[in-house]
């Protein structure tokens, strides 16, 4: 009896333990350790901010003060309207948010520098670029349907 | 006469007032730990259920208290489809490539209750535990209880937790049927918030046929729902049985072996792995 109660205690402190097995998300994020796969998230650590690794802040660029890249404002008050369903500049067919499916959105493809885009990958210039951490994380807040969360 | 009589009755009595004393209290004592010894069938040859794996589920042999078990597991990195078969020749069959290997060892703490710890070559530590519930001697069935957990690099990352049962039928000493449904948390590498599926619920059906005195057919396949970006693990293999030792040659489509790599599938049904394990009962 008492074999059993052992047997059973260690089950459930393993069981227990479980919690405490998953991976921590600001590991994944890298360089932005509080990112997080919300809007509001990816708009302060994406776009606002130069992060750690010397990433530069996509609104340098692409902000209401000077010439929009491609029309793309990522200043807080309008990035989600320019991006979510918003066809692409570079290839029209292509949204630069389809919501639930990171694979067709322009935006993934160019943080991942993919053959199909047009111009260079973004950030611009040489680097450093998001981390393949980021870029899931940001994969995975469309792939949840890209919600202004 | 009378006197000697009763002298005798005397030295009789106090020669055997000891042994009488110790018959009642703690003679009882040896009397009881031989009975138990005689029950503790833990250490006979079980020829339905020769070893404690059949290749990647666990059996619900025991293992006999304060006895353990070693064994090692190979898994030649080698598909053996890739190229020719004069290519595979030449690398022997995949013997000439590398392998993740695997040692484990294994303790009885307590009757029907053991524990081991269990490491490969891509420094994946494993600790696991079994308690068996009961056998099959009065029941339709054998049954056991296992918790483990598995953790990458020595033990410092991805931590795998596994909560599972195994269900046993033995045909007579003919080998072994196996159902064991297992749960293993933390299967996907990546944090739960950008995951769908961070566990894995698998049923683990195996098979252990003897066919010679000593000689038997072993396989598993392992189905599974939730997070398992390979294909269901599959094994088949033959064993031969030789005094406390087990020798196993088998051929599996992945090279995972802890459960937590079971959990996430094997590589490919179009690729199949040579593997072997040797197995050794201390007892």
């Amino acid at each position: 009896m008492r074999v059993r109660l052992l047997g059973l205690g260690l089950a459930a402190v393993v069981f227990a333990g479980t919690a405490a097995c998953d991976e921590d998300l600001s590991t994944l994020a890298g360089p932005t350790p509080n990112l997080e796969p919300t809007f509001s998230s990816i708009q302060n650590e994406i776009f606002n901010t130069t992060d750690s690794s010397g990433r530069l802040a996509c609104i340098n660029c692409h902000n209401a003060a000077g010439a929009p890249f491609n029309g793309l404002n990522l200043t807080s008050a309008v990035s989600y309207g320019n991006l979510v369903g918003v066809a692409s500049r570079g290839r029209p067919t292509v949204l630069r948010v389809a919501p639930g499916a990171p694979e067709d959105s322009y935006l993934v493809h160019k943080l991942d520098g993919r053959p199909s885009i047009v111009g260079t990958r973004m950030p611009r210039g040489t680097g450093p670029f998001l981390t393949a951490g980021q870029i899931t994380i940001i994969r995975r807040w469309i792939e949840l349907g890209a919600q202004n969360n | 006469m009378l006197l000697r009589v009763l002298l005798l009755l005397i030295v009789f009595a106090v020669a055997l007032a000891p042994r009488a004393a110790e018959a009642q209290e703690p003679a009882a004592a040896p009397a009881v730990t031989v009975q138990v010894e005689r029950e503790d069938t833990d250490a006979d040859l079980n020829l339905s259920q020769p070893d404690f794996m059949v290749v990647t589920l666990p059996t619900t042999l025991r293992l006999p208290r304060f006895k353990s078990a070693f064994r090692v597991t190979h898994r030649f990195t080698r598909p053996l489809g890739q190229g020719d078969f004069g290519n595979l020749a030449e690398d022997f069959f995949g013997l000439d490539t590398g392998a993740v290997i695997g040692l484990e060892y294994r303790f009885g703490l307590a009757r029907g209750w053991q524990a081991g710890i269990y490491r490969t070559s891509d420094r994946t530590i494993e600790l696991f535990t079994q308690y068996n519930l009961w056998g099959q001697a009065n029941r339709l069935i054998g049954l056991s209880v296992i918790a483990s957990i598995d953790g990458t690099d020595n033990f410092t990352e991805s931590y795998s937790p596994t909560l599972g049962a195994v269900i046993s039928r033995e045909l007579g000493t003919w080998g072994a049927l196996y159902l064991e449904p297992i749960w293993v948390n933390n299967t996907n590498p990546l944090p739960s918030e950008v995951v769908d599926d961070n566990d894995t619920f698998m049923v683990g059906i195996g098979a252990r046929i003897r066919i010679r005195p000593t000689l038997y057919l072993v396989g598993e396949v392992i189905p599974g729902t939730g997070f398992k970006p390979g294909v269901s693990h599959g094994t088949f293999g033959f064993e031969k049985r030789l005094g406390g030792h087990t020798f196993q040659a088998n051929f599996s489509n992945g090279v995972g072996s802890t459960m937590g790599q079971i959990a996430r599938g094997g590589i490919g049904d179009d690729n199949w792995y040579l593997g072997f394990s040797i197995s050794r009962k201390f007892f």
